[in-house]
């Protein structure tokens, strides 16, 4: 009985998600943990879910950037009621990464679907916002032992600002920190390679696919 | 020989000329690089706010051998600072960007300043063009530069609420973009009035990628329309729409598009956009990336590409970078030069 009523909820978190129904996504939030289920599973299962339902969408050109920005609203909505019934280690051992848009560039939508993506898989995100100078990023990439830096950028006039970021993480001999993650319209696989960042992201959905692996790389190497 | 002015307007109207021009309008599509400031003196982020600056550092671009047009402003932040954002005048090297949005939400719309055309920027811009009459002796095209309605609803409050707000709250988003559109009519109708030849209208934040097809053209094309509409008694020369992105979702929309030119950004490919955009001149679509960090050679290849493949109007993608050399610019006013006629075979 237990189990299929959470399979129930489960669904119907996905699919609040999907239908940018925030009423949905906190009714069934609630119901969920009324019944002691796990919150963890919540997130996994029924929100995480849904957010990769819609960036499937997202990216069959179904959905487009408000839609994906609303489903994030009923995601977020949702995540703020499941959150605080995560077990101490599960909160614990999340992956942390600093995200931003580089300076001289404004343009931050993009930034902010990956962030999306991210928080949805599980990673904890600083966000810097954008028109962020590179030391910003060192120093706050330091102060909280981040594994990941994500760069991000628009325009080709301020691409070069990745490789400043990546530039200063050499000069201060803590490269091998960090694994760093480029995206943003005008980059390329090759712009990120010839930089010397670690992963490039076409889009917000390869994003959590590449930042996973990049740490899991990285953890590797730190053990 | 036609003059600069005369190509470029039988251009927009689509009939045959002696050989492609070469333009860059300015606005959101910068025009302006670091030797061009300094060889004339008019720097940034100074130029931005004088009116003989700002037009000493138009016309010189033109003066140097680059594009074969005037345009101004140099910016896409006029608008949005005259209905009230807060706006950093960047550096020599950066361009204006929005700092502070006055409104949190479209329902707010109403607190929103109207533009006006006596003071701040929109009157140094107005100054600019008068200006950039007399220098043109009526031979080098002067492009007026408006931000599209959604970039600056967009530069007005946040734009992930903005966006959301397109589709949650339908009537007062209309409402919005009424009262911007109408704005916008109103400034370029003045710019047209003080001189300019040509209205261009870039709308970055208005594209298919972003919106899809359906905000598209219900967001997007009536109000772009509603300027390219309302100003037609005063263009002498003709209109461009540059729009970001890539454009493969939203041909059918593009094709409602009411201006002489449609300009777009070097994703879309020239041959396609002129197979399916057949009533209006294709302009575009040289990399900036490769304008900035190219050979000269290999800015001249992009060019005789994009000329090959049917572009009526050799421009750059988007806005080119301050750091761009004049020696790649002229390479690409060259190769528009040597091509030869356009539009005879049509």
């Amino acid at each position: 009985m237990g189990d299929s009523l959470k399979q129930k909820l489960l669904l119907t978190l996905s699919d609040a998600v999907v239908e940018m129904d925030e009423d949905k996504s906190v009714a069934a939030a609630q119901e969920y943990i009324e019944n002691g289920f796990d919150a963890y599973e919540g997130i996994e299962q029924g929100l995480a879910h849904g957010m990769n339902r819609a960036s499937r969408l997202y990216a069959e050109e179904q959905y487009f950037v408000p839609e994906l920005l609303l489903c994030s609203d009923a995601m977020y909505a949702a995540l703020d009621i499941l959150k605080p019934c995560l077990k101490k280690a599960e909160s614990a051992a999340k992956k942390r990464v600093v995200i931003g848009v580089v300076q001289g560039d404004t343009h931050d939508i993009g930034k902010n679907l990956v962030k999306i993506m991210l928080e949805t898989a599980g990673f904890d995100i600083i966000d810097l916002g954008r028109d962020v100078a590179p030391a910003d990023f060192v120093e706050k990439a330091k102060e909280i032992d981040a594994q990941l830096i994500a760069l991000s950028t628009l325009m080709t006039t301020t691409m070069d600002e990745m490789k400043e970021v990546i530039d200063l993480l050499k000069k201060e001999k803590i490269r091998d920190q960090f694994k760093v993650l480029v995206g943003g319209g005008p980059v390329s696989g090759g712009y990120a390679k010839s930089i010397g960042a670690d992963g490039y992201a076409p889009n917000a959905a390869e994003a959590t696919k590449i930042a996973k692996e990049l740490i899991a790389k990285g953890c590797r190497n730190r053990n | 020989m036609l003059t600069p002015k005369e190509r470029l307007k039988l251009s927009l109207k689509r009939m045959p000329v002696d050989r492609a021009p070469c333009i860059c309008p300015g606005g959101m599509m910068n025009m302006i690089v670091e030797e061009v400031m300094d060889l004339t003196g008019c720097p940034w982020p100074e130029a931005h706010s004088n009116p003989e600056l700002l037009a000493g550092l138009s016309a010189g671009m033109y003066q140097c051998g680059g594009f074969e047009n005037y345009g101004v402003p140099l910016c896409m932040t006029v608008e949005a600072e005259a209905m009230g954002a807060r706006v950093g005048m960047g550096t020599k090297i950066n361009e204006p960007k929005v700092t502070g949005y006055p409104i949190t939400s479209v329902t707010e719309w109403r607190k929103l300043k109207p533009l006006d055309l006596a003071q701040g920027r929109v009157k140094v811009v107005l100054e600019a063009i008068k200006i950039l009459k007399s220098k043109s002796s009526g031979v080098v095209p002067i492009i007026g530069n408006l931000v599209g309605p959604v970039s600056l609803a967009a530069s007005l409050m946040e734009p992930t609420v903005y966006y959301k707000e397109l589709c949650k709250n339908n009537r007062e988003s209309h409402e919005l973009m009424g009262f911007v559109t109408a704005n916008l009519i109103r400034f370029g109708r003045a710019q047209l009035q003080a001189g300019a030849d040509v209205l261009a209208i870039a709308d970055p934040g208005g594209t298919g990628e972003i919106l899809g097809p359906k905000m598209f053209r219900e967001y997007a094309v009536p109000y772009l329309n509603q300027i390219i509409e309302a100003v037609q008694d005063l263009v002498s020369v003709g209109t461009i729409i540059h729009i970001c992105g890539r454009l493969k979702s939203i041909y059918p929309e593009l094709n409602l598009l009411r201006s002489d030119a449609v300009s777009f950004d070097s994703i879309s490919s020239v041959k396609q956009v002129a197979e399916k955009i057949r009533n209006k001149a294709v302009m575009g679509n040289v990399s900036t990336y490769a304008l900035e960090r190219g050979t000269k050679e290999r800015v001249k290849l992009l060019a005789q590409n994009c000329l090959h493949k049917g572009a009526a109007i050799l421009a750059p993608a988007c806005g080119i970078g301050p750091r761009t050399s004049l020696a790649n610019i002229r390479a690409m006013v060259e190769t528009a030069q040597e091509f030869g006629p356009f539009g005879h075979n049509l």
